[in-house]
């Protein structure tokens, strides 16, 4: 019973990790496949083809590239904006709270069509903005940052502070002990904050679709492509992306572990 | 009108054409780009076409990633193509331009390509969010064939010209059930209950359900619509129709999941699962059409130079092979047999015409009328 | 350094400004124009034209409040289930994930790579009719001979939760992150079995983890529309299915602008609602 009791938790976990990642499976085996015409649906055969042509599509690797950049540089700006402001609003009294936290939280309740359709509509009316990699990236910065809010928040709201009042006691100034103290104890959030906003970033499709002037991010291409058959080439970047992330994280793990070890 | 032009006046402009290529220097001293095909005008090719259009709908090859006939194009007349496959959805597409065209402001494309059976290709027109073809360069006009060369949104052909047509039928899945050859059967038969899709597009289900009304879905009447609308919601109330898809309909369809649905024709093509077959209903099909238009603010001249190009039945043919949908260009069918010989013989590419007679056309008055939008969102759930 | 200590009651006001900036020129704007779009009237061939509408709002509430409710519901729903889902998953990573966390985090969001459409077609795959997870319900009874779970209200919700579990997770793990395990060694040591440490002691201190993850989740859940497009019918739609048909199909601009400001009005209450019932310091600190 013990036994049980003891391994229910990872039992738990290791379930909720199979039904997160049984339909990534999924796509990783019908790359897999060997489909007679454009549709990918039903099993037909193994191959190694679509890895061999995995460049075969054109435009996917372009779409692919795009997005991982805006991404990439969405999920940067977007949290240390966001960290900013959960730090002003759980540390600081200041006239005004009550109005930051409603427009925290209503661009996330404004349905994306309309919100798309209006950011659009600023594009066009201020002609400095041409509809491209620019735009693309405003709208995902702009949407990204009350999620990374919310999430350092629910750090930052009971977070011991006598960490903080002893370095201070000991001397440092407030911007040292912020970087030493502070930052450390927090990076989880802004970590898990910065996940957030890739993940989004590089899912969005209505917004993105509207103010991508001829730009074709991954998403855009997906559902284009949907319209004829999704090419196999997709499940294949999808399992590349997968994977790379994946490594980068383990890699990371395992040098820390030598450093650690070195260090000893 | 370019489409009357006598045998003298296109033999006359073919012999200047050639003319001019055969004197040396003469195209360089005209400017850049300048076509030998037509000497009517003074017009200069714009340096890169920016063409959108629907994925899969350009021949294309896997092993050298290009566009074959793009290429010739550019290498016949200098002018790069700009070539996107961004656009997936009508009712999208329209969506996002609708922003920019109508605040006058051009969306930097020169052709795109909409579908005549929704209310977006007419309302570009109406709306004069479009220019006019400059026809004096399209000669290959006369190839159009003849069914389309007066549709109901653009009589005069002044603005658009077809691309690829397709046909809504019936598709259903031989092992699963009987053959499924009308809407009676697909909307009545209870062993199909909650296997059955139709599409989201009235223009294609309701269609089908008015011919199978005995009405005429070219001149739909508040009755005729009535009738068709109820039909569909009785089935949809009654759990027969299991969903209402846009194409999404192709991987249940292939899994097994549905027995029949009403379906394109290209798409049960490019499924190639032998067990799925398409048909035109016992009552009559739909046919439709996507159309190039060019967006205001696109260069209509070399717009209209690259459709009379697309418009040569060998490059047509070249197209078809690939796309594997209806073409719209006289003459394909004989070209084809240089390109592809299986395909020529193919049905679903070259319809015959006991089929073209019993496909039709939706009234384009319908697709527009606001309150059967209205009506049919409300059917689809909204 | 001396600035900021001359100048310490400007501190928030600096840290807020560049990210509040942003959402002033790039929200705020686009919002104010789809308020003033919300009120115009008119027809898309005639042209619209603004006329103090309210008239779009009243319609908006008095139509389609069936479809707000039942958006509210699955969204609910779909945040409850996500919650239970996640909780026990974000508590494993957070106490027992060692050197491995950010590894198990990045898993987490691995599904986002895929795009949404690829998810779901894989989740088409899965619970198929004809295949091996719906025939077990069959067989166990839990499904009627010849039930499926494509295309019902369960497929919708089921869509919702799944996809919105990183939502969950995140902001989870992140307070359970944060806990002091000498705390719960302490409860127990004080005697608590572990079931009233963690009743009174991680539980609570992961509220503002639990409150982050439903706003989370819930908030934009209520505007969504493509699971119910793709894995319901027409029983199934939400409210942002009808914004969407206003908007492509319709080309009722007004009316989708309208519509849209009746949801966030409804979710915004139901939040100060929520916020009012577990207290404010949970939500602001």
């Amino acid at each position: 019973m013990k036994f049980v009791r003891r391994h229910l938790l990872t039992a738990y976990a290791i379930l909720s990790f199979a039904y997160l990642l049984v339909p990534i499976a999924v796509v990783i085996a019908f790359s897999f496949n060997d489909p007679p015409g454009r549709y990918n649906y039903t099993w037909h055969g193994f191959t190694l083809d679509q890895w061999k042509n995995w460049d075969a599509v054109p435009a996917l690797k372009d779409a692919m590239v795009l997005s991982l950049e805006i991404a990439l540089l969405a999920s940067v700006v977007a949290t240390v904006l966001g960290t900013l402001i959960a730090l002003a609003l759980v540390r600081y009294g200041f006239r005004g709270r009550g109005a930051t936290n409603l427009l925290i939280f209503v661009p996330m309740a404004t349905p994306e069509v309309v919100l798309a359709a209006a950011l659009l509509t600023l594009f066009l009316n201020v002609t400095v903005f041409t509809l491209g990699f620019g735009t693309i990236l405003i709208a995902h910065i702009m949407f990204c940052i009350s999620y990374v809010v919310v999430t350092v928040k629910a750090r930052l709201i009971g977070f011991d502070r006598s960490l903080e009042e002893a370095a201070m006691d000991l001397g440092a100034n407030e911007f040292t002990t912020f970087r030493k103290v502070t930052l450390p104890l927090i990076a989880p959030a802004i970590l898990a904050g910065a996940l957030l906003s890739f993940a989004l970033s590089i899912d969005d499709f209505v917004i993105t679709y509207f103010n991508a002037g001829s730009e074709v991010t991954f998403p855009i291409f997906v559902w284009g492509s949907a319209q004829r058959g999704v090419p196999p080439q997709v499940n294949v970047f999808g399992t590349v992306i997968f994977v790379v992330a994946l490594t980068l994280m383990v890699v990371n793990v395992l040098y820390q572990r030598r450093r650690e070890v070195q260090a000893a | 009108m370019t489409d009357m032009l006598t045998r003298q006046e296109l033999l006359r402009r073919a012999g200047f054409g050639a003319a001019m290529l055969s004197i040396p220097g003469f195209a360089a001293a005209c400017g850049g780009g300048s076509s030998g095909s037509s000497g009517a005008t003074t017009q200069k090719l714009a340096s890169t076409l920016h063409f959108a259009n629907w994925p899969l709908y350009m021949d294309y090859v896997k092993k050298t990633n290009r566009y074959p006939t793009l290429d010739a194009f550019t290498k016949k007349l200098g002018v790069k193509v700009d070539y996107t496959e961004n656009i997936n959805s009508n009712s999208e597409y329209f969506g996002k331009i609708q922003g920019p065209l109508s605040r006058g402001q051009s969306i930097n494309e020169d052709i795109i390509v909409l579908t005549d059976n929704e209310r977006y290709l007419a309302t570009m027109i109406n709306k004069g969010w479009v220019e006019e073809l400059d026809k004096d360069v399209i000669p290959n006009i006369i190839n159009l064939v003849d069914v389309q060369k007066h549709p109901g949104f653009d009589p005069d052909r002044k603005y658009s010209l077809p691309w690829q047509s397709g046909m809504t039928g019936i598709a259903y899945n031989s092992t699963l059930t009987k053959p499924i050859l009308s809407i009676d059967q697909l909307l009545e038969d209870k062993s199909l209950k909650g296997q059955i899709t139709v599409l989201n597009s009235f223009a294609d289900t309701l269609g089908l359900v008015m011919l199978s009304n005995g009405d005429d879905p070219s001149k739909v009447t508040d009755a005729s619509w009535k009738a068709a609308l109820d039909r569909i919601k009785e089935a949809s109330d009654s759990g027969q129709i299991r969903q209402f898809t846009g194409n999404d309909y192709t991987g249940p369809l292939d899994k097994g999941d549905l027995k029949a649905c009403v379906a394109w024709s290209g798409d049960i093509q490019q499924l190639g699962n032998p067990k799925l077959k398409w048909n035109v209903p016992k009552d009559g099909g739909m046919i439709w059409t996507d159309n190039m238009i060019i967006p205001k603010g696109g260069d209509a001249y070399t717009a209209s130079v690259y459709m009379n190009y697309a418009y040569t039945p060998a490059v047509a043919a070249k197209i078809a092979a690939f796309i594997q949908y209806v073409p719209p260009v006289k003459g394909t069918r004989q070209a084809m047999s240089k390109v592809d010989p299986s395909l020529a013989g193919n049905p679903l590419i070259f319809p015959t015409d006991a089929t073209l007679d019993q496909v039709h056309l939706i009234d384009p008055d319908a697709l527009s009328n606001q309150s059967y939008n209205e009506q049919w969102q409300a059917v689809l759930g909204a | 350094m001396g600035f900021f200590h001359r100048h310490r009651g400007l501190t928030p006001y600096l840290l807020l400004l560049p990210g509040l900036a942003w959402l002033a020129i790039f929200f705020l704007v686009p919002l104010g124009f789809l308020g003033y779009q919300s009120l115009q009237s008119g027809t898309f061939d005639v042209g619209y034209a603004f006329d103090w509408a309210w008239g779009n709002y009243w319609d908006a509430l008095q139509r389609y409040h069936p479809w707000l409710v039942r958006s509210l519901i699955y969204a609910g729903l779909a945040t409850l289930f996500a919650l239970v889902i996640s909780y026990p998953l974000a508590y494993w990573i957070a106490f027992r994930g060692g050197r491995w966390k950010n590894v198990l985090l990045v898993m987490i969001i691995a599904p986002f790579f895929v795009t949404y459409l690829i998810r779901t077609l894989a989740w088409e795959t899965i619970l198929a009719d004809q295949g091996p997870v719906v025939g077990v319900l069959r067989d166990v009874g839990i499904l009627g001979d010849n039930g499926r779970v494509l295309a019902t209200s369960t497929a919708v919700v089921a869509g919702i939760t799944y996809n919105f579990l990183p939502f969950m997770a995140l902001p989870l793990y992140v307070a359970l992150e944060g806990i002091d395990e000498r705390l719960i060694e302490a409860a127990e040591d004080l005697y608590a079995s572990k079931v009233q440490a963690f009743l009174r002691v991680t539980l609570p201190l992961s509220m503002p983890g639990v409150v982050a993850g439903t706003l989370l989740t819930f908030i934009p859940a209520t505007g969504d529309f493509i699971n119910a497009q793709l894995l319901g019918t027409p029983r199934q739609a939400m409210i942002g299915n009808v914004i969407q048909s206003k908007f492509f199909n319709l080309l009722d601009y007004p009316g989708a602008a309208a519509l849209s400001f009746t949801l966030m009005a409804a979710v915004l209450l139901l939040i100060a609602i929520y916020a009012r019932a577990i207290g404010t310091e949970k939500l602001t600190g």
